[in-house]
């Protein structure tokens, strides 16, 4: 299949017209140490810096947008518990929020570099698809803090950590893709980035809606 | 009273003694076992279910102790993960069948998840051994659910959490001792990490029971 044309040269286990769905077709992407992923997710936090696309340059791994992703799972599922559990003393204990967000998560982090790959193929540039799904990854590890922060049962602190968290997560993206936007015409570079902002703005904003709903203290819920 | 039945004479002598076949290889444990009473298999079952429980409640570091769980099975984790989820399930006011599905799927999958990624990172995990290991580990977290269930009443909030945070510790330590030793050296805290968080995961539910 044309569209990994570049994975399959570079690694020969990948040849082969169902590959992907072997074992080993995913070896290559977990040649990481424990140093490399946090250098990355510290890379991620500061997106204005150019450390990402040096790091990850001829080696992105899947280690981090599988885990990450699994461990911002689980910290929605615990403080959005502890804000439901403070509020009446008791618990009413929803367990919904982990296919919800497993859900969310997974098709944004997974999902948007599919569309984003086909989108880009068929206007003409070359991006490596591995490499788009590294850098979804590690664009969600901004959640990880912003959610440990939701304890607080501030709704205007939680708008404002939302919001950071998109806007810091817009721009790691768009810069992780500089150099692919840079190849392409004026037009379809707004498509593209259209495209990022508007998955980004969704995630933010069904986070926020879904999982940190603040109950007023009058309602019987 | 093998004597009356029709396949059995010569196979067995006398009356049904009970064997250690947690103690026997593979081969010889296959001849025997058409013909046995049913009463026998199940008793077989049980003893190396509680064997190898034996192993997780009291972990052992050494690798050549453990080398009796490479006969793995996935009776004691299917029980062990039906036990916690009924546990969970009972106590939840809503949505009991929720909290099933979740904590079966996530026992479940979690498992085989870990153990593709331990394979990827350039582990030597053989995929049911591991699954088996992980799934017989879940037993502390198992018995802190049911005394926390039974005995609510008397437990406060930080009674709970000072339960709970035992069986999670001692369900990591318990599979670490097994994992590790199959894991790659210089991988080794991005293979670990995945189990912190499963059982984690596993004894957050049980704290809001």
């Amino acid at each position: 299949m044309e569209f990994f044309q570049e994975e399959e040269e570079e690694h020969p286990e990948q040849k082969g017209c169902c590959a992907f769905l072997t074992v080993q077709y995913y070896q290559p992407y977990f040649n990481v140490s424990e140093d490399d992923v946090i250098d990355r997710i510290k890379a991620s936090f500061l997106p204005f810096r150019k450390d990402f696309h040096e790091r990850v340059a001829g080696n992105p791994d899947l280690w981090g947008p599988l885990w990450i992703s699994a461990t911002i799972i689980f910290l929605i599922t615990a403080v959005a518990n502890i804000n439901q559990m403070n509020f009446e003393g008791q618990t009413t204990y929803s367990v919904d929020y982990v296919p919800q967000s497993a859900a969310l998560l997974y098709c944004i982090s997974f999902g948007t570099p599919v569309i984003l790959t086909i989108v880009m193929k068929i206007l003409g540039s070359d991006i490596r698809f591995f490499h788009t799904v590294c850098l979804y990854g590690y664009s969600m590890s901004i959640l990880m803090p912003i959610t440990i922060l939701c304890v607080l049962r501030n709704s205007y602190v939680q708008w404002c950590l939302v919001g950071y968290g998109m806007i810091s997560s817009s721009s790691f993206l768009i810069m992780g893709m500089r150099k692919i936007l840079g190849d392409l015409e004026q037009a379809k570079r707004y498509i593209i980035v259209g495209i990022v902002l508007a998955m980004q703005f969704s995630l933010y904003l069904l986070y926020k809606l879904v999982f940190f709903k603040v109950i007023e203290k009058n309602s019987t819920e | 009273m093998t004597d009356n039945h029709p396949f059995g004479s010569g196979m067995f002598q006398g009356q049904a003694k009970f064997v250690d076949y947690a103690h026997m290889n593979q081969q010889e444990v296959q001849v025997n076992t058409l013909d046995e009473p049913v009463l026998d298999t199940l008793l077989r079952d049980i003893n190396m279910i509680l064997y190898k429980l034996s192993y997780v409640i009291i972990p052992r570091m050494k690798e050549t102790q453990g080398r009796k769980l490479r006969n793995w099975d996935l009776w004691g984790p299917l029980l062990l993960s039906l036990l916690l989820a009924m546990t969970l399930g009972i106590n939840s006011n809503q949505s009991s069948d929720t909290i099933f599905g979740t904590i079966f799927i996530i026992m479940w999958g979690g498992s085989a998840v870990i153990t593709v990624n331990a394979k990827l990172l350039g582990g030597q995990v053989s995929f049911f051994q591991s699954v088996c290991v992980l799934g017989y580990c879940v037993f502390p977290i198992n018995v802190a659910a049911v005394v926390i269930t039974f005995l609510q009443s008397y437990f406060g909030f930080f009674l709970r959490l000072i339960i709970v945070g035992v069986a999670f510790l001692w369900s990591t330590f318990s599979s670490l001792s097994f994992m590790s030793s199959m894991m790659n050296e210089e991988k080794k805290v991005i293979s670990v990490y995945p189990i912190f968080l499963f059982y984690m995961f596993l004894s957050w539910f049980c704290i809001f029971i």
